[in-house]
């Protein structure tokens, strides 16, 4: 959770509520749209009206791969990946480094998947999957996207922690 | 797996993985980074791997048209809530309970129980009816505690009762019938559903919580005319995946379609706002919880590459167990790896380290699988990491540590239930037997 300030919100924050906004209603659509291929198989082995799609257990799966991955993205700035709490407390100087703590890990992870990501977008790049004949890196981008947009988000976060947990100290 | 030479020891290995794991894990890190910073150091020192291994297997995890069910079965249940199919079920409860001892907290388990055959996620009902009960009955005058942990263990039902989540995980990663685990979970689920509403009598008789007057026959009989449609759901489910006519996962879509339609078309109660809100409920959920899969895939592919499960196992195996005795085992491992781990994860990994184990006691597959899954429901309430205990404190605005005493004391019955479906196989067995034998080994 980020720590509401008093002034208005600089410009970096409002980018960054704009954006999760927009992440939001992908993940909405996303979820929508997950329901159609897996009906659409079921139907098409029934009727005969429907023709029989091969191509649609691969784009489930590929959007179940995206829906997985932006919730994640959310899940960051929300701060709602689960935790286990030993510790009584959840305020104070000592609670605030440890969600510091809890940050730069998400950030060490963010950095690996932006990095290695991008190789596995690349090698990606020019094949496509066997049935729908999508191009693979659609689903591969997921990663480096997911390494992105935590940096971006914990950017804040960070900022926030650190100052609460100096605050705390003085 | 590859019987090659490994640069890091696989002693050192295991300490690496667990010891980072575990520290993270304390010092606050998020369960799905902490899996795969564990994972990190090793990849780097071994000549033969690179973290690409963490994004590989974390998407090997995803591509799987199994876990689709997850998201289906959440959605489903926000369906169920914003559409107006929850409060029906609500209505039948009461006519059916509600004139009992502690009638609304009766309530509150039969509608875990009918929400049990209708989805298969325990944190969607414990997410759910934490709303509805948990303010309803302080307001009655029932005590937090026992409100908030009541619906926290309740919601459990919701992965032993079919459909469920973790029976379809558990089928697709240790390749057992799915159709023979949704059967095998009623009678378990029943015995389970059946020794809280005694505990919740028994509450109600010490501290005199209210009781609401029986209702007539009419309302009886309105409420189930009204509840009929919801309650076709679990017939449509899981009489589908038995006769085969779909899939676990396209049976968790018939879910969805089945309660959208319900919801839009014949109780009509949703409109775009409720909807856009269980896609989004729906997708964080999943996110979050799935995240959490590929990660703990990843350690669990770090365990095999090193073989640790191989070395964990030559050691129990020295201990000649029975049967029986493997049972026991099996449970007091996934009670323990439960209270620290998501019952998904701990499936993956922990699974298929036992699965050898019962294989060589001739322990039947399904059996196994509804000893490792009525212990995983134990987890979900337990600290550490109890997800629908963790949701329901949340909810009530309680610390998990101020409702733990009713939880334990609420989780000794069903202790007896778990010890039934060890040492009796015939608990999971006999619905199998007689539906489809041979689905059975």
């Amino acid at each position: 959770m980020t720590s509401a300030s008093t002034s208005s919100p600089s410009a970096w924050r409002r980018f960054t509520a704009v954006y999760a906004l927009v992440l939001d209603w992908l993940l909405a659509i996303s979820v929508a749209v997950l329901v159609f291929p897996v009906t659409l198989q079921i139907f098409s082995r029934f009727t005969d009206l429907l023709p029989h799609y091969i191509w649609t257990e691969e784009m489930a799966r590929l959007l179940f791969v995206w829906v997985i991955m932006v919730g994640a993205m959310i899940g960051v700035r929300e701060g709602t990946h689960f935790v286990v709490d030993v510790w009584p407390s959840s305020t104070g100087r000592f609670a605030a480094g440890l969600r510091l703590f809890g940050s730069l890990s998400i950030l060490a992870l963010a950095v690996v998947f932006l990095w290695f990501g991008l190789e596995f977008t690349r090698f990606g790049w020019n094949r496509i999957s066997e049935l729908a004949e999508l191009p693979l890196w659609i689903i591969h981008a997921a990663w480096p996207l997911a390494g992105l947009t935590w940096i971006v988000f914990l950017g804040e976060h960070i900022v926030d922690q650190w100052r609460e947990m100096t605050r705390s100290a003085a | 797996m590859k019987p090659m030479l490994t640069a890091v020891d696989p002693t050192i290995a295991a300490w690496v993985l667990f010891g980072v794991f575990f520290t993270l894990l304390f010092l606050r890190v998020p369960v799905a980074v902490a899996l795969a910073l564990a994972c990190l150091p090793l990849l780097i020192l071994e000549p033969n791997l690179s973290p690409m291994t963490l994004v590989q297997e974390t998407f090997n995890a995803f591509n799987s048209f199994i876990l689709l069910a997850v998201p289906f079965f959440l959605l489903t249940a926000n369906l169920m809530n914003v559409g107006g199919i929850t409060d029906r079920l609500v209505r039948l409860s009461r006519a059916l309970v509600g004139h009992m001892p502690g009638g609304l907290a009766q309530v509150n388990v039969v509608l875990s129980f009918f929400f049990a055959g209708i989805s298969g996620s325990s944190t969607a009902d414990a997410a759910s009816q934490s709303k509805i009960f948990i303010p309803a009955q302080t307001k009655e005058g029932y005590d937090l505690g026992f409100s908030v942990a009541i619906t926290a263990v309740s919601s459990v039902l919701a992965v032993v009762i079919p459909p469920s989540i973790l029976m379809i995980v558990w089928g697709g990663v240790l390749s057992v019938s799915i159709g023979a685990l949704f059967l095998a979970g009623v009678i378990p689920g029943l015995l389970l559903g059946l020794v809280q509403m005694a505990t919740v009598h028994a509450y109600a008789k010490a501290r005199g919580y209210p009781t609401y007057a029986r209702s007539s026959l009419r309302e009886f009989g309105v409420a189930t005319f009204v509840a009929v449609p919801a309650l076709m759901t679990p017939v449509i489910i899981i009489g589908g995946k038995i006769f085969g006519w779909f899939t676990a996962t396209e049976s968790a879509c018939i879910a969805v379609l089945y309660a959208a339609t319900l919801s839009l078309i014949v109780y009509r109660q949703m409109d775009l706002k409720g909807l856009r809100s269980a896609l989004t409920d729906t997708g964080r959920l999943a996110g979050v919880t799935l995240f959490c899969v590929g990660t703990a895939s990843a350690f669990g592919w770090m365990l095999a590459y090193y073989q640790i499960p191989k070395a964990i196992l030559e050691g129990v195996s020295a201990w000649g167990m029975g049967s029986m005795a493997t049972g026991f085992f099996v449970a007091a491992v996934f009670l323990v790896v439960g209270c620290f781990l998501d019952a998904i994860p701990a499936i993956i990994i922990v699974g298929t380290i036992l699965q050898p184990l019962v294989q060589a006691v001739g322990m039947d597959p399904v059996h196994f699988a509804m000893i490792g899954i009525v212990s995983l429901a134990f987890g979900l309430v337990t600290p550490p990491y109890g997800l629908c205990l963790m949701i329901a404190c949340s909810i009530g605005k309680v610390r998990m540590f101020d409702v733990l005493k009713d939880v334990l004391i609420m989780l000794i019955p069903m202790f007896g239930v778990l010890i039934l479906v060890i040492v009796w196989p015939q608990v999971s067995l006999l619905l199998p037997s007689l539906v489809s034998p041979e689905f059975l080994k």
